[in-house]
């Protein structure tokens, strides 16, 4: 990281490439976001092809018959409370808050598992009514962009666990700050895939 | 490009023999340009041959040898783990060393060197084998490894290592900075 170079040939004397690298919270947070992006365009592909699919239910149910609203509604209020949460802890890292650190990141991991426990309650519900991802085209796409969002949410979680036992054992030393910050960037970018996801399957879904 | 128009027309791969007189011309253009690619391995196959013979002779020893203007010319070759020595100054051209006399060589802070990356390579080659042919216990295993090596990678005390003024000076004395305008 030690090469930054200036494109100028005006004033080599108090050019960029003097001011030597950015610091590491911003090349590490660059990174993420490339990352990001790259996971953005994952699901794009997986909403692209649920577009395709999503009336191609081969006789079986479709959206109206399977989604829930008001288990769907509560999911969406668990992660959207769970992103202000996560938030808060941002917040509290910012200040070296432990006690608020670790508040934020419970009360985070903790809507994160009910979403994750109300999802796989839905999917149980559907395979057991014969709605299973095999069962047509429509529902293989479903299963894979909704799946692949509890996916990411469940590796989240894992994830802030993580996190915390590296707070209780190095507090916040700078490498656990960078951590905790690409994390919160992880957690907002699921929020807004969830958002994309809860209009285009399931908004949709109930009005076809 | 040619067999793309005769699969056009209709032609499979992989034919032990074919009766269509309409693809004719269009084999006869993909056979010159089988011949074509030939002449292509057959160079590589010549410059390998020549390169490891005549090894000593055309050992490069700038670090430049075509006296290339832009940047990833400008480290000695192999290049080191630090890539450049001090910050090359760039104007129209790179050049080599910002200025006349004695670089002010600084530490240069390198990511330590890691296992990890191949590791959790590996895991995942276990994992895709596995659930290519359903067995499941495999996957688990795969992805567990993988998990596991990562959780030893995140936990780990050193990440970088800091290479000292006085060892960079010392390689910069063995690879000297070609000096040409």
């Amino acid at each position: 990281m030690n090469v930054a170079v200036a494109l100028s040939d005006v004033r080599l004397d108090v050019a960029a490439s003097e001011a030597g690298p950015a610091p590491k919270r911003v090349v590490v947070a660059y990174g993420f976001w490339i990352f990001l992006l790259s996971d953005i365009v994952m699901f794009a592909t997986l909403f692209a092809a649920y577009a395709v699919l999503a009336r191609a239910t081969d006789g079986g149910p479709s959206g109206v018959q399977l989604f829930s609203q008001t288990s769907v509604a509560i999911e969406t209020a668990c992660l959207l409370a769970s992103s202000y949460t996560c938030g808060l802890m941002s917040l509290a890292v910012k200040q070296r808050g432990r006690l608020g650190t670790y508040f934020g990141a419970f009360v985070t991991f903790a809507l994160g598992l009910a979403f994750l426990a109300l999802e796989l309650r839905e999917f149980a519900d559907m395979i057991v009514r014969g709605a299973g991802p095999q069962r047509s085209a429509f529902l293989s796409a479903f299963f894979t962009l909704v799946g692949c969002h509890g996916l990411h949410v469940t590796a989240g979680l894992v994830w802030l666990a993580v996190m915390m036992v590296q707070v209780v054992l190095r507090g916040f030393h700078p490498t656990v700050q960078r951590r905790l910050a690409c994390f919160s960037l992880f957690w907002h970018a699921l929020d807004i895939v969830w958002v994309w996801l809860f209009t285009v399957v399931y908004l949709m879904g109930v009005r076809a | 490009m040619p067999l793309y128009a005769v699969g056009l027309m209709g032609m499979t791969r992989r034919l032990q023999h074919y009766d269509n007189p309409a693809w004719q011309p269009w084999l006869m253009v993909a056979a010159v340009g089988a011949v074509v690619i030939m002449a292509g391995i057959a160079c590589q196959a010549i410059q390998l041959v020549v390169s490891v013979r005549d090894r000593r002779q055309l050992r490069d020893t700038t670090g430049n040898p075509w006296a290339g203007r832009t940047l990833e010319w400008f480290t000695p070759s192999p290049p080191p783990a630090w890539n450049f020595t001090v910050l090359p100054v760039v104007g129209r051209f790179a050049r080599r060393t910002p200025a006349k006399g004695t670089p002010d060589y600084k530490a240069i802070e390198v990511p330590n060197n890691s296992p990890i990356g191949f590791i959790t390579a590996f895991c995942a080659v276990v994992t895709g084998f596995a659930l290519i042919w359903h067995i499941w216990w495999m996957a688990g295993l795969g992805l567990l490894g993988a998990f596991v090596a990562l959780l030893a990678f995140a936990f780990r005390r050193q990440e970088e290592i800091e290479v000292p003024a006085v060892e960079i000076a010392r390689f910069d004395r063995a690879h000297p900075a070609e000096v040409t305008p």
